[in-house]
């Protein structure tokens, strides 16, 4: 019998620093990053989603429009190209994401196990009305996912980029507790 | 059922021979355990044509889900060129009820790396780009800890392993999009655009990253090319599932696969098996079987986008050819359980709401017709489907399957298609007594007369 690989390696989830707007792109903090991420292709534009990731932890969870804008001016990229990636992919945020970020997988493996049971404890520990939506204490952010890649360990949650496996209701609300 | 099958079928190691090491996902125990000794032998004794021919020799498929020939695919990649050529690993791993790759990342990325490495080798590329889904974040660490520690090492960056062999490589982390585990679009993903599927041709091989040749494939599937370096080709063929000798394009199953399980049974997870062992020995004999008191009613084989298999078609043997005969597919080999208790009507709300979401919106008749599939089960479940809403998902089936750019479309299809034809009864019992009553109806004028 195969152990099973582990959902996550365990870390201290913290709550995220506050959006902060760099004067221009990079930041100071993200220079050194930024350059080591260009190096690795051939054209400016590869480095644009790695980059866009970057610029989303640094926002505070997500990409307002002056980080957006800074990013697309840094690459030489239009506006509206980097506006249709960040709007294509899930992971990013282009609306303040709350102080943490919980993301409900609901594809069927986690659906046969209980994902509904999560997703109504999520939504109603979050004070949301529906997924994608900040609660109005601005605690979290509550997202629907489409398969996280941890069905055999169904159901699977994402709390601020940590997965965590197997998750009961009760579970789910023991750890939303212990977020500020 | 232990009658029929008196002996367990076994496992075999072969990928997963490092799974349960404690830290083989470092330098020292990989190494130890025999990791990058292939890449050695390739470079220091073998000819790139040599390792293609190797390759093509095993009869490797590719595990991703197509099952394209791997040798064959890295032999169109055009020897003269002065582009610098690629390799893209597609980690991905995005299709639903699949979580294979992620154990190799996790528990053994040297393996994945020189795999990479000795392909690179064998098609003369210079780079390697991982495309590892964002929502992977322990791949993604491990992956860059092994790449960092294997270029100290000498066998990543310059004069790998001490020979005139110049290779890097790189991971790139993708940001929440099923579609970008497609090809085409990994690659304009990669590029850092939308990940819009590509019409081909061109092939990738021959115009794929930065519109130089590239070679795409699977995590698993690469994984396999050291072994197949250090044992040969003919041995891995040895493995499996044979070609059908009375086919002559049959190419068989050859190898092991990991294989997984999740959904409504006892104990989820994944193995490895040479291909041959049967859907229902790998869902009783190593997932434990159905939860206590239930009973299956629906598999679908790999993933989530292969028609569905009954519970009681479940004797059919994991391989290509076996369960395209079978009328589903192998996909990833990683099988989704549905058991009595599931409500068919809301698993295909549910299927097609992921395709519906995950869809790229270039092809109408994908990016309208999941929308409006996902619309009319969710009519059935309110109770108010009707007989023609089943002709009308019929037509729509039509419509859908073979006219888009991507085989998205056709991914939605067939899970839905073949739960609706064989599950037509729960959508039935949803209609309103009038429907039931025609339906009964149209039954009875369809049967001869005496047989019930
Ligand atoms: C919608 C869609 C999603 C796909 N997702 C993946 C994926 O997540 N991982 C993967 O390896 N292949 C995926 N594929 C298959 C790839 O397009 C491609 O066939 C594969 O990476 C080739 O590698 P292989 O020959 O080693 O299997 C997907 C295909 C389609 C149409
Ligand atoms: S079939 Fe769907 S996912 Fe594929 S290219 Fe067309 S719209 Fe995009
Ligand atoms: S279905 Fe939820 S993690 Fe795969």
């Amino acid at each position: 019998m195969n152990p099973r690989a582990p959902a996550a390696e365990p870390k201290d989830v913290a709550p995220r620093a506050p959006a902060v707007v760099p004067a221009s792109f990079p930041p100071a903090e993200l220079k050194a990053t930024c350059e080591k991420i260009l190096a690795r292709y051939p054209t400016k534009m590869a480095a644009l989603l790695p980059i866009l990731h970057e610029a989303q932890a640094f926002g505070g969870g997500w990409v307002s429009p002056e980080l957006e804008a800074g990013v697309a001016a840094y690459l030489d990229l239009s506006p509206a190209h980097v506006h249709g990636v960040l709007t294509f992919y899930s992971m990013y945020n282009t609306k303040p994401a709350g102080r943490h970020e919980l993301w409900v997988c609901r594809t069927l493996s986690c659906w046969r196990r209980g994902a509904p049971e999560l997703r109504a404890k999520a939504l109603d520990k979050a004070g949301c009305t529906r997924t994608g939506e900040v609660g109005e204490d601005g605690r979290f952010l509550v997202k629907d996912m489409e398969c996280l890649g941890l069905c055999e360990q169904a159901p699977a949650i994402w709390l601020d980029g940590v997965a965590h496996a197997n998750v009961t209701p009760e579970g789910l609300e023991q750890l939303m507790d212990g977020c500020e | 059922m232990a009658a029929k099958t008196p002996k367990r079928y076994p496992e075999t190691k072969v990928l997963s021979r490092n799974f349960d090491v404690d830290k083989a996902w470092t330098f020292d125990v990989a190494r130890q355990r025999g990791a990058y000794r292939s890449l050695e032998k390739a470079l220091g004794s073998m000819t790139p044509d040599q390792v293609i021919d190797e390759v093509k020799t095993s009869r490797l498929r590719g595990r991703g889900g197509a099952g394209f020939p791997t040798g064959v695919k890295w032999s169109f990649v055009p020897k003269q060129t002065d582009k610098t050529k690629y390799i893209c690993l597609n980690a991905d791993e995005s299709e639903p009820g699949t979580f294979k790759d992620r154990y190799l990342m996790e528990l053994d990325p040297h393996l994945v790396i020189e795999g990479c490495l000795i392909t690179a080798y064998a098609v003369g590329a210079s780079m390697v780009y991982i495309y590892v889904r964002g929502e992977y974040p322990l791949s993604i660490e491990r992956l860059w800890g092994a790449i960092e520690e294997a270029r100290k090492e000498g066998f990543v960056g310059k004069k790998i392993a001490g020979r005139d062999f110049h290779c890097d490589v790189v991971v790139h982390s993708g940001a929440g999009a099923y579609i970008c585990g497609e090809e085409t679009a990994l690659l304009e993903s990669l590029e850092g655009k939308r990940g819009h599927p590509r019409i081909k041709p061109p092939f990738p091989a021959v115009e794929g990253a930065f519109a130089s040749p590239t070679v795409i494939n699977n995590v698993e599937t690469l994984a396999h090319v050291p072994w197949i370096i250090e044992n040969g080709g003919a041995a891995f063929a040895k493995q499996g599932i044979p070609p059908d000798p009375a086919d002559p394009r049959s190419v068989g199953s050859s190898g092991t696969k990991l294989m997984g399980v999740s959904g409504d049974v006892q104990k989820p997870g994944v193995w490895e098996f040479e291909f041959g062992i049967t859907l229902r020995q790998m869902i009783e004999d190593y997932a434990g079987g159905a939860l206590e008191g239930r009973t299956i009613k629906a598999v679908i084989p790999g993933g989530l986008s292969m028609p569905v298999l009954t519970g009681d078609e479940l004797d059919v043997k994991m391989g290509f050819d076996d369960l395209k005969a079978a009328g589903s597919g192998l996909g990833t080999a990683c099988a989704i359980v549905m058991d009595d208790t599931c409500d068919m009507v809301q698993a295909c709300e549910n299927i097609a709401h992921f395709f519906a979401d995950e869809s790229c919106g270039q092809c109408t008749p994908c990016r309208e017709g999941c929308h409006w599939m996902e619309k009319i089960f969710h009519r059935f479940d309110a109770g108010q489907g009707t007989r023609s809403d089943l002709d009308l998902l019929e037509n729509l089936f039509r419509q859908i399957e073979g006219r888009t750019i991507c085989a998205l479309a056709d991914a939605a299809v067939w899970p839905l298609r073949s739960i609706v034809r064989k599950f037509r009864h729960e959508f039935v019992a949803k209609m309103s007594p009038d429907e039931q009553r025609a339906e009964a109806e149209a039954r009875s004028a369809r049967q001869p007369a005496g047989v019930k």
